[in-house]
């Protein structure tokens, strides 16, 4: 097979993994080619609008699992490659001189065991790193079910090392991933954690779940995301809407992927991680999945419309926070400057702050922006519905799906 | 404020010593430019042809710190029309607000200044990414660049640190400026001065073609979205980047 046909089959099985990220490490160039960019580098944007960093391919398409969501499935008839380790390091060489990309992310279907698996993914980054002197960045994939002394192997040669979740839910796992088990792929998250450092991937982990192929709610999705990163010092958790690839009695039929769900999914990991919100605070039992039209923090203020206005030269910094439209440098900003002199609406501009959505929300120096008649939930909130218009539509059958 | 415009040489060191002794003698210019302004009748351009005191970027670090030198040079750099004075502005409230400047947006010339500075670095951090060289017949990495600010300087950095056992050059094609990175130093010089035969290695389009592959694989049908990818990658870069350029017709499809 053509090293083009091959490229081609394993790049598009690889494309439904939503990690391209290339940050959070610092290695230096020893002697070779190529270094980490702490806050990573997007090298191109694909026709969906996603950001392209890495090389992100398959080892192999092959698998011995049948997981009912993966193209690659057992019992898909199709066609199947494999790349060997010089290849990978050809082309890895030569798309990184060139400055196509910032590095690999290299992952695989099973073949034959899990652990021969892993050892193919070893000596492919062994010899990128130790043959070519690469020095760029390289996120593997764990194999769940590989040993222990492999995953501790990989882990140092690596930036950033992952396994995916796949699913919310122990159950959903069942039913769809009947080979796999949720503690193979926490038992890697484990080893991470706990080998974690400067040389054992800097760059941490991280791991996906489908959205939508199971019936989960997002109140299940974020608790599990919380755990998760409660438990294993996760740097990120992706939310791939499901593309049905496959078709299969046990999957559900959409005709679009949830894409406003797993926008929503983003924004609130967004405000756990980065804005001090708990997921009580934004999703309840009484009201388990999000408002698709309203994203969680305005749909918090509004909820609790009484916190507010907050005052902008006296709140908090996480008072702050809890402002729409008000995001983490903007509130930094605002802390310290305020120091030095009063804020008024104009400066807030200045901050960075999105006044179309903040203005409901604030008082400046006890003046509020708007009519203070229409501090109230029903004109805010029609309002804000509006400002949203750039998200994708959402689609009536996405919505009702599970709720049947 | 008088009326006169002051000549500076272009460089940056040129222009702190100007805006310096400017600011001692207590002149509030019109203007401050390079050779490349175009007088008026009207103007009057005085060239005070200040000598350099060498140590001044050195003095305005230690007084000031890093973060402050760091917003005044990327402001030269930029493309903004007024950038000499805006800098002028800013050196002169630094003398009064000191390391507090970079708090004080309540200030037109620390606000504009923080606004160009994200911008020139926005526009470097992006570059950084989209830089697509070309092996030539001699090995030598070749690429070409069109920034809307003077990001040359900041590129070369770090392809130095990335790059750093090959040759390569990067071309400003609308300054016609190139940089040359010998494997230990580059070096900025004027592109009329460099006589190149831009011969592509033999390999060359393989891998361009194995890459514009790549990229038309990569997105996923299902969620095309135009106006995000513009909104990452605007289309005045496009001419240089490979895979979204007329060379990769699959691209758009
Ligand atoms: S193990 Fe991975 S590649 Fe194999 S079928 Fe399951 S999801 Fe697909």
């Amino acid at each position: 097979m053509e090293l083009k046909e091959k490229l081609t089959i394993l790049a598009d099985a690889a494309k439904y993994d939503a990690s391209c990220s290339s940050s959070g490490s610092t290695r230096q160039n020893k002697g070779g080619i190529g270094n980490a960019a702490y806050s990573g580098i997007c090298h191109s944007f694909a026709s969906d609008g996603r950001c392209i960093s890495l090389l992100k391919i398959l080892l192999t398409n092959c698998c011995i699992y049948d997981c009912k969501y993966c193209l690659n499935r057992k019992s898909n008839n199709i066609k199947r490659a494999i790349f060997t380790p010089e290849e990978i390091c050809s082309i890895t060489m030569n798309f990184y001189r060139r400055n196509y990309i910032e590095g690999l992310f290299l992952s695989s279907g099973i073949i034959k065991n899990p652990d021969y698996t892993m050892e193919l993914i070893i000596k492919t980054i062994t010899l990128l790193r130790y043959k070519y002197h690469f020095n760029g960045y390289i996120h593997a994939k764990a194999i769940p079910g590989s040993s222990e002394y492999l995953v501790k192997k990989l882990g140092t040669l690596v930036d950033r090392m992952s396994a995916n979740i796949e699913l919310p839910t122990e159950e959903g796992l069942k039913l769809l991933a009947p080979n796999k088990k949720e503690t193979s792929v926490t038992n890697i998250m484990s080893t991470i954690k706990e080998n974690r450092n400067k040389r054992f991937t800097p760059a941490g982990s991280s791991t996906q779940m489908i959205i939508g192929a199971t019936n989960e709610t997002d109140l299940d999705i974020m608790t599990k995301s919380s755990n998760m990163y409660d438990n294993y010092d996760l740097k990120r958790v992706f939310y791939s809407a499901y593309i049905p690839v496959n078709q299969d009695k046990l999957l559900p039929t959409l005709k679009t992927p949830p894409l406003t769900r797993e926008h929503r999914l983003y924004q609130a990991d967004w405000l756990l991680r980065y804005y001090n919100f708990k997921v009580e605070d934004i999703l309840s039992n009484d009201n388990p999945n999000f408002n698709l039209l309203i994203d969680p923090k305005a749909d918090y203020a509004l909820r609790h419309l009484n916190e507010f206005p907050k005052e902008i030269n006296t709140s908090s910094y996480y008072d702050l926070l809890k402002v729409p439209g008000i995001g983490v440098t903007s509130a930094k900003r605002i802390i310290k400057s305020r120091k030095y002199f009063k804020l008024t609406f104009k400066d807030l501009k200045n901050m960075g702050v999105v006044l179309k959505r903040a203005s409901y929300f604030i008082t400046c120096n006890n003046k509020y922006f708007l009519n203070k008649a229409l501090f109230n939930k029903e004109f805010i909130e029609n309002n804000l519905v509006l400002e949203n218009h750039q998200i994708p539509k959402p689609s009536l059958t996405q919505l009702s799906l599970f709720n049947e | 404020m008088n009326n006169n415009i002051y000549l500076y040489d272009g460089t940056f060191l040129n222009l702190l010593n100007l805006i310096s002794f400017l600011i001692k003698n207590n002149i509030k210019p019109l203007n401050i430019v390079d050779a490349n302004y175009e007088p008026t009748l009207l103007d009057k351009i005085i060239n005070l042809k200040i000598t350099n005191n060498l140590n001044i970027i050195t003095n305005i670090k230690n007084s000031w710190g890093k973060e402050i030198l760091k917003v005044m040079y990327y402001v030269y750099l930029s493309n903004e029309k007024y950038k000499e004075l805006i800098i002028y502005y800013f050196y002169l409230n630094t003398l009064k607000y000191k390391t507090n400047i970079l708090n004080m947006r309540n200030l037109k010339c620390v606000n504009s200044s923080l606004k160009i500075f994200k911008y020139v670095n926005n526009e470097t951090h992006k570059l950084k990414g989209f830089i697509r060289f070309q092996e030539l017949a001699n090995h030598v990495l070749y690429a070409e660049i069109e920034p809307t600010n003077n990001c040359l300087l900041l590129l070369s950095a770090h392809f130095k640190r990335r790059l750093a056992n090959e040759f390569w050059l990067i071309k400003d094609i609308k300054r016609n400026i190139i940089s040359i990175y010998d494997k230990k130093n580059y070096y900025l010089i004027s592109a009329s001065n460099l006589k190149m035969n831009i011969e592509l290695n033999k390999n060359e389009l393989e891998y361009e073609d194995l890459w514009c592959t790549f990229y038309n694989t990569i997105g996923i049908k299902e969620r095309r979205n135009d106006k995000l990818r513009l909104n990452f990658m605007p289309k005045k870069y496009w001419k240089h980047i490979l895979e979204v350029s007329d060379k990769n017709e699959k691209s758009n499809k």
